[in-house]
């Protein structure tokens, strides 16, 4: 008890002490030194890093990363740490300051930093808390009771679906909206399942079955069909919010995304239990391959839904991108899996829910334990690219591909060799050729007998032709009242130059050795426009007048040197040709050396906080939750999302699930079960599906048949009058929302409709490696209206996201989209009259009818494009239309007026919006 | 006349109307009132307009964005003591981000500034136009951002947030304001960039789709490729406007018979009206696109008789028309040449000739149509560059102390604010940070920064996120 009694002592002294002597202290060596190099940041107004020392209370209540001051130790004062420039947060950042004034400064911290004026200080000496909860770390008992985080409850008693729904409509007196008609809910439910409408066979078929279980079969024709995972395989991508693409900066390709957009089609395809989905995203690659094979193939490529993300690569501050990037692992999977909003804690505890800064860093650290880039080193990081073969199968790949770069860094310095060889014999009479050059101007014509080279000359005489850019150091010869020794200083500068960058390039060949075995990446090499000698620059510049580019070399080597490069050129080919193909390759995770990761007071790196050990959120996980302290815990991580007992996994993909089918979900916020998310309509409907999933194996297929045969997905859209009035915004489910049609089901539905559609499964459609040129073109999604492969193929430029994606509400690809949102705006309305992808669809619907006889044309134009039989009305008024249409317009044929008519049929509300 | 009958007479009587007094007869006696259903199609168009939070100074902005990052000590704000050090070595420590690499010496600028128009605002030589409408300009030395690499600095100027997606500055405003003119976007980007960001930087992130920036083109079209067809889907290729209004009358048709046969339902309504804006708007947006039908002298003004200000006078003429037309939000993008790390004299030469008489000319003629006064315009880059050289001849981003220039729209004429360091690395007086200017710039709109906020994932989010500070000295 000695030190806090000493504090208070030394504390009571410094106080009753604040003598003449002691302000004229500060007055005289700290005011005006706070002022000129503190103050301009840390004031009241700008408050950088939370800090203020422009009062003395501000002072002593220090910033973001905690109190300047150490009473107790003033020599391990913060303040003096980051004045010494002896960690990695250095302040001021214009420069350390003068020794004599971090003196200073110390004896003022020693005399108990004293502040004319300032309210004597209370002992806020220690490092404040990390976190910033009003109540400390620990929850309120609402806080542990609120409604996510209790355990699922069982149902007391089997209740179906409707019994549920029904119950809650009744206590409100409503009623559920009647049956809706066979050709609408045959629409309804093929759109959902598939995201295509159903053909006129199919409706055929179906109103043709009067059997009682005629729905139940197309439910189960449904969900058999391979076109159902790729519906419902693109919802997941929304949550996964998959793209192609790193996006952000550079918008580098995911060259072998697609694998893992073809992993999760299949997923669903082939019901793969949730859970075992779930663990196989988080960490498949550490999972047991399957016997037989040499790796865990499909749990390598799951892992692209940590990957896959956006991710600003050219970042200079390497370590603040890679934190970015586990930030955005952390709030894409608490959001996906948990419905909990985790990244809101990097910076500070969350605002709402007891989710804490620890939590998210004990997260962090499996994420910071793993590894996410080939190498972070160059200036755009590389993305790491994951074999999906054997590590011997890969390093046989690898050492060839190697030998083939060696093979490389030979030919490379021959041609170095070659090239100086030529430019020094030029440089020798660098005289001759400037002489030669600057008399070709005015007289055409110079000394042909010299020998020079006449290319040279050429490129000479270009080279003076330039005037643009400013050649100070070619002034003098310019000038020629003296040559001879404008030309000997220019000779002489120009042959130190070039011994050096030989020199230069010479060191960087053996670099290049070096990078190749270890880390078998060849670097980028140095290049002439970043030396300094203006001269020296742009004359061997690969364009300068001695500028011999790599591909030319063969017009000025030496003999012997072209006989050695046509017969490393042949080795290099040869061993190309032999080149085993490039083994399988996936955009996934690798674990690394584990990492024991601190909280970072405000997400500042610099400032360390208290440690945050591997664990799961407190509040979720309960106060036995176990603290990771052998490998990098994401195996845990996955078995404890994917376990029977978490509240949340099974909540939160039933919720999904019932919201894709629906409109809306039992929680309406599927993305968020926060405090700040919406509460459920019907908790106990929610907590009966959700262990029934479980019980049932996680089977979403299962799931889906539940909802989907349940009275409630049969209803009609028309509510009755009582249920408009009294549940407006439906939250009863007192009749099936009616739905506008997401852009990949207009987008694919047209295509089905005209024929056009080309159902190849899997691939990608995506060529190339990297990043494009600023401005070009191929910085764009491929565009949706000139394809016909279904939309979930095609690949996704993240920064530049196809137009008519953007245009109807895909979202961005960024983060977590349980939900899109559907607008009605003007441009959409110019899609579907004025674009050409529509014109043609319209065009191949309407040639198909052509061939009827007059008054079934406009009937197989419903049937196709509306899903149901036109009214008699309708049929007349379409032959009126299309005959009008030619008489008013006389130079409209009739396939133009056809074509109208299915084009105003694409364009209706009624094709639009499912009931 | 039953629908049988007649039913091209019942296409052509049925022809929709902005909320048909029919519709609301009918919407009426379906139950819901005319002030209800009012209530309905003023939601359900997000663009319509809304109340400001205090009187708004300037009405619309027209922002130019120089990508890449032009030389704040190049262009406005001359640095004596570069002159005099010339060559030495940088006198204070490099910021954090840049610490690994050597710094060059400091390097003066190889351009002359002159004091231009009656403020005596030094301008260098680089914009010689520019420097005669000086009298306009608020200069601004002390803006400091978070991003050291475009893609960053860029999302950060444009969106708050330098790391993650957010809506971005034009999205807000027309979210805050909603749009002066309903037959047209609220928000046009004029050729934007593809890189660093690409369409994230007009991007509406989690507010709804219809505050995105409309792009015109992208940064690697050429104008006369832009020109056939300014706005996607804007041109019907097979139909006459007539034939046209024709199909859109039959589409309504049908759309109101299936209105008929549902209960009430905004969003069918929403979308008869969004076919009837769409309709409006392809019959106005050519007239408006139509630059060329300016007078050769306006032409000669923004320079598009000269190839090499074609490019970026048709951005700001275009700009203009568009403003006239009543879009609050207008960006016209300068494509990614000002990265000089290299070249520093040619290539800021070249780029500031492209850009300076077309400035020049949109200032001009906003002055003279009176449109200035309740314009905003904005010129800046995503960041400035360092005082000490790199590679001999180019300078290195900087952050942490650059200018940027407001006009018109409430800001003071004629006038400097904040400064930087004597070298100009960083910002010393009146530093304004991203989010103060964004704040500042809602503010001349009529927004309160902090109170313009959209409540997704859980929480209320905002253009300036937790910051910003209104500078009120810049206000006229």
């Amino acid at each position: 008890m000695s030190k806090p009694l000493s504090l208070l002592a030394s504390f009571a002294l410094s106080v009753s002490a604040q003598t003449a002597e002691r302000v004229e202290f500060f007055e005289k060596n700290i005011r005006p030194l706070l002022a000129t190099k503190c103050q301009m940041c840390h004031n009241a107004k700008a408050k950088t890093s939370g800090l203020d020392m422009s009062t003395g209370d501000a002072f002593m209540a220090g910033g973001a990363s905690g109190s300047l001051v150490n009473i107790d130790t003033p020599e391990q004062s913060l303040i003096l740490r980051v004045l010494a420039y002896d960690g990695a947060l250095k302040m001021p950042p214009t420069g350390k300051l003068k020794d004599d004034e971090i003196r200073k400064v110390r004896e003022w911290i020693q005399m108990g930093a004293p502040w004319p004026g300032a309210e004597p200080r209370t002992a806020n000496a220690a490092a404040k808390p990390s976190g910033t909860r009003k109540h400390g770390s620990a929850f309120t008992d609402s806080e542990w009771k609120f409604w996510a985080f209790q355990p699922v409850a069982k149902p007391v008693a089997a209740k179906s679906i409707d019994a549920y729904l029904r119950e809650a409509l009744a206590a409100k007196n409503l009623k559920p909206a009647a049956r809706a008609d066979k050709a609408t809910l045959l629409r309804r439910v093929t759109f959902d399942l598939h995201g295509l409408p159903p053909t006129e066979k199919q409706l055929a078929e179906f109103l043709a079955d009067s059997s009682k279980d005629a729905y139940a079969k197309v439910v189960e024709r449904l969900l058999a069909s391979p076109r159902y995972g790729e519906k419902w395989g693109r919802h997941w991508l929304d949550v996964a919010r998959y793209a192609d693409s790193t996006g952000n900066d550079e918008d580098h390709r995911y060259p072998y995304a697609w694998r893992y957009r073809d992993y999760v089609i299949d997923a669903f395809n082939h019901d793969l239990p949730f859970n075992q989905f779930v663990r196989e995203q988080v960490a498949g690659d550490l999972m047991p391959a399957a016997p037989g094979e040499p790796v865990n193939r499909r749990g390598i490529i799951a892992t692209g839904f940590l990957t896959l993300g956006a991710k600003a690569v050219a970042q200079q501050d390497k370590k603040k991108m890679l934190l970015d990037v586990y930030d955005e692992q952390i709030d894409v999977l608490s959001k996906t899996f948990l419905g909990v909003t985790l990244a809101c804690a990097r910076c500070h505890d969350h605002k709402f829910d007891p989710l804490t800064q620890k939590d998210y860093y004990g997260m962090m650290g499996m994420f910071a334990s793993t590894k996410q880039f080939r190498d972070t080193e160059p200036n755009v990081a590389m993305l790491l690219f994951t074999p999906l073969v054997s590590k011997a199968e890969y390093e046989k790949y690898e050492a060839a591909q190697s030998v083939v770069a060696n093979k490389g860094i030979d030919i490379g310095i021959v041609i170095d060799r070659e090239r100086q060889a030529a430019q020094e014999k030029w440089l020798e009479r660098l005289g001759e050729y400037m002489l030669a050059a600057r008399a070709v101007r005015p007289k055409k014509n110079y000394d042909k007998t010299l020998g020079l080279n006449e290319r040279v000359i050429e490129k000479w005489v270009a080279h003076f032709r330039e005037t643009e850019v400013p050649r100070p150091w070619l002034d003098a010869f310019h000038k020629g009242d003296n040559d001879a020794a404008a030309i000997a200083k220019l000779q002489e500068s120009a042959k130190e130059n070039l011994a050096a960058w030989a020199k230069k390039m010479s060191a960087f060949r053996v670099r290049e050795r070096k990078q190749l075995a270890e880390k078998n990446m060849l670097y980028e090499m140095p290049k002439l426009i970043d030396e300094k000698d203006g001269f020296f620059r742009d004359v061997f510049a690969d364009a300068g007048p001695f500028g011999i580019a790599s591909k030319a070399i063969d017009d000025f080597a030496s003999e012997a040197g072209k006989k050695e490069l046509a017969a490393l050129r042949a080795e290099q080919k040869k061993l190309k040709d032999e080149l085993p193909p490039e083994p399988d390759m996936a955009c996934g995770i690798e674990e690394s050396t584990p990492f024991n990761a601190k909280v970072f007071v405000r997400g500042d790196y610099n400032a360390l906080g208290e440690d945050a050990p591997k664990t799961f959120p407190l509040v979720v996980a309960g106060k036995d939750r176990p603290i990771i302290t052998q490998g990098g815990g994401r195996r845990e991580l996955a078995d404890w999302l994917a376990s029977d007992t978490n509240p949340l996994t099974a909540r939160v993909i039933v919720n999904r699930v019932w919201s894709w089918h629906f409109g809306e979900g039992i929680v309406r916020t599927p993305d968020n079960f926060g405090r700040m998310g919406e509460r459920p309509t019907h908790p106990e409907l929610l907590d009966a599906l959700a262990s029934q999933f479980v019980r049932n194996g996680w089977s979403i297929k299962k799931l889906h048949r539940q909802i989907l045969l349940s009275d409630a997905y049969q209803m009609s859209s028309a509510p009755s009058a009582e249920a408009a009035k009294a549940d407006p915004e439906n939250r009863l489910f007192s009749r099936f929302p009616r739905r506008r049609l997401l852009v990949e089901e207009m987008r694919d539905g047209m295509l089905a409709i005209s024929g056009k559609i080309d159902m190849t499964m899997g691939g990608t459609m995506q060529t190339g490696f990297g990043t494009d040129s600023e401005s070009s073109n191929s910085r764009m999604s491929i565009s949706p209206e000139e394809q016909t492969r279904r939309s979930v193929y095609l690949p996704l430029r993240r920064s530049n996201l196809p137009a008519l994606l953007n245009l109807f509400d895909f979202g961005d690809a960024t983060t977590a989209n349980g939900k899109r949102i559907a607008t009605n705006v003007a441009p959409q309305a110019l899609f579907l009259m004025n674009s050409k992808f529509v014109a043609e669809q319209a065009e191949a619907v309407a040639k198909d009818a052509a061939g009827l006889p007059l008054k079934d044309r406009a009937e197989r134009l419903y049937l196709k494009i509306l899903n149901r039989s036109a009214r008699p009305a309708e049929i007349d008024n379409a032959m009126s239309y299309t005959a009008a249409f030619q008489k008013q317009f006389p130079k409209m044929q009739e396939p133009s007026a056809w074509q109208s008519l299915a084009r105003i049929l694409f364009a209706s509300n009624e094709f639009i919006y499912v009931d | 006349m039953s629908i049988n009958n007649d039913p091209i007479r019942e296409i052509f009587t049925r022809r929709v109307q902005p909320v048909s007094r029919r519709g609301m007869l009918r919407h009426a006696a379906c139950g819901l009132s005319t002030i209800g259903l009012a209530n309905v199609l003023a939601q359900s168009s997000p663009l319509s307009l809304k109340n400001p939070h205090y009187a708004p100074r300037a009405k619309r902005v027209i922002f130019l964005f120089m990508h890449g990052g032009p030389s704040s000590i190049d262009t406005f704000d001359p640095k004596e003591r570069l002159v005099r050090d010339h060559g030495k070595p940088l006198p204070i420590k490099r910021p954090l981000a840049f610490a690994d690499q050597e710094a060059g010496p400091l390097m003066k600028s190889p351009w002359a500034f002159k004091n231009g128009g009656q403020s005596g605002i030094p301008v260098s030589d680089l914009f010689p136009h520019v420097r005669e409408m000086v009298d306009e300009l608020c200069v601004i030395r002390s803006l400091v951002g978070d991003g050291v690499d475009h893609g960053g600095a860029m999302l950060q100027m444009f969106t708050g947030s330098s790391t993650f997606v957010r809506p971005s500055m034009g999205a807000w405003t027309v979210y805050g304001l909603g749009t002066e003119n309903q037959d047209l976007p609220g928000y046009i980007t004029i050729k934007p960039t593809l890189s660093h960001g690409g369409a994230k930087n007009y991007g509406s992130a989690f507010l709804p789709g219809a505050y995105q920036g409309t792009p015109i083109g992208h940064g690697g079209m050429k104008v006369e490729e832009i020109k056939n067809e300014p706005i996607q889907y804007l041109l019907n290729k097979g139909l006459t406007p007539e034939q046209q209004r024709f199909e859109l009358d039959m589409i309504q048709n049908i759309n109101r018979k299936h209105q008929e046969l549902r209960t009430v339902d905004p969003n069918l309504e929403a979308r008869i009206q969004a076919f009837e804006l769409a309709f409006r708007m392809q019959t106005q947006a050519p007239e408006i696109f139509a630059v060329d039908n300016e007078s050769d002298a306006t032409k000669k003004l923004y320079g598009i008789d000269d190839p090499t200000t074609e490019d970026f006078g048709w951005q700001c003429l275009l700009a203009r028309r568009l403003c006239e037309k009543g879009v609050r939000f207008v960006q016209c993008t300068h494509p990614v040449k000002w990265d000089q790390h290299v070249d520093l004299f040619a290539k800021h030469t070249s780029n500031a000739a492209e850009v300076d008489k077309p400035i020049a000319g949109l200032l001009k003629d906003l002055k003279s149509r009176g449109l200035l006064k309740d314009t905003l315009v904005i010129w800046a880059g995503e960041f400035g560059r360092t005082p000490v050289s790199e590679s001999g001849n180019g300078r290195d981003h900087n952050p942490y102390g650059y200018t940027v220039w407001m006009a018109g729209g409430g800001v003071k004429p004629g006038f400097v604010y904040g400064s930087t360091d004597e070298i100009g690395y960083h910002a010393e007086e009146n530093r304004m940070h991203i989010h103060d200017w964004h704040a500042t710039i809602l503010h001349l709109l009529g927004l309160q920064h902090d109170k313009l906020t959209f409540n997704y994932s859980g929480r209320d989010f905002r253009l300036t996120d937790v910051a910003g500070v209104v500078h009120e000295k810049i206000f006229v």
